[in-house]
């Protein structure tokens, strides 16, 4: 399993234009996605609504566990879509 | 955020007969406008549609949840539409949709009024029963009680 750690930067969280991109990303690869916020609550990276429930807002913590035979090139592009505010501002 | 204190009789749509997306936001803009949610029908809508043209609001499950935050909108305020039949929206999943939740918030309210929506809203249709009940209700009091109990 790989996991790495994100910290929200566009100013209005993580909502369903973020969800969106991030389970489009997400199924671009084959490794399972799992996503945790600070408060340990995990969801399926596949999921927008899943993702949405996070309620994951700015400056927020988040940690992205990816497990399957890409799962280090998933984990990084996921990772970099967080730091590139997935395209917003 | 309770969804209950934002939604109203106006803004339910049970059985709403819209045959495309455009004509299923105008009747909803309509209730909210009744329930003087909105100052300006036509800016609000125009925001909405800016939104949907962005990506669109279909999350998968025959659901969408479009939304706009907007000069034409007096009070933060969510509408219900149940169509009668499904009608295509660009969804995820290529499914057309059957439920609308639609979300209007005053373009100067602070930053996050429609986000708390949004996840207010997500953590109950995340649940299959959520949905399947959304679904069958009959009624509009039938849909307070399932907002309130899921």
């Amino acid at each position: 399993m790989t996991s790495v750690t994100g910290i929200i930067k566009n100013s209005a969280g993580f909502h369903l234009r973020p969800a969106q991109l991030f389970v489009e990303k997400a199924n671009e690869f084959k490794a399972k996605v799992m996503v945790k916020n600070e408060k340990g609550m995990s969801v399926a990276g596949k999921s927008i609504l899943g993702l949405m429930t996070l309620g994951v807002e700015c400056g927020s913590q988040i940690i992205i566990e990816t497990e399957g035979e890409d799962e280090v090139s998933a984990a990084q592009a996921l990772l970099d879509l967080i730091n590139s505010k997935f395209g917003e501002e | 955020m309770e969804l209950l204190d934002i939604i109203t009789d106006e803004t339910v749509f049970i059985g709403l007969e819209a045959s495309s997306q455009e004509e299923c936001l105008q009747a909803m803009a309509g209730g909210m406008e009744k329930a003087g949610i909105l100052s300006n029908k036509d800016v609000y809508i125009a925001a909405v549609a800016e939104r949907e043209h962005k990506g669109s609001t279909g999350i998968g499950f025959g659901v969408a949840i479009p939304h706009g935050k907007s000069s034409g909108v007096q009070t933060p305020g969510l509408a219900f539409a149940r169509l009668k039949s499904p009608v295509e929206w660009n969804s995820l999943d290529g499914k057309p949709v059957q439920l609308v939740f639609l979300i209007g918030v005053p373009e100067e309210a602070a930053g996050d009024a429609h986000i708390k929506i949004l996840i207010a809203l997500s953590r109950k249709l995340v649940h299959a029963e959520f949905r399947e009940k959304m679904l069958a209700v009959n009624s509009t009091a039938e849909l307070y009680q399932v907002l309130q109990a899921i």
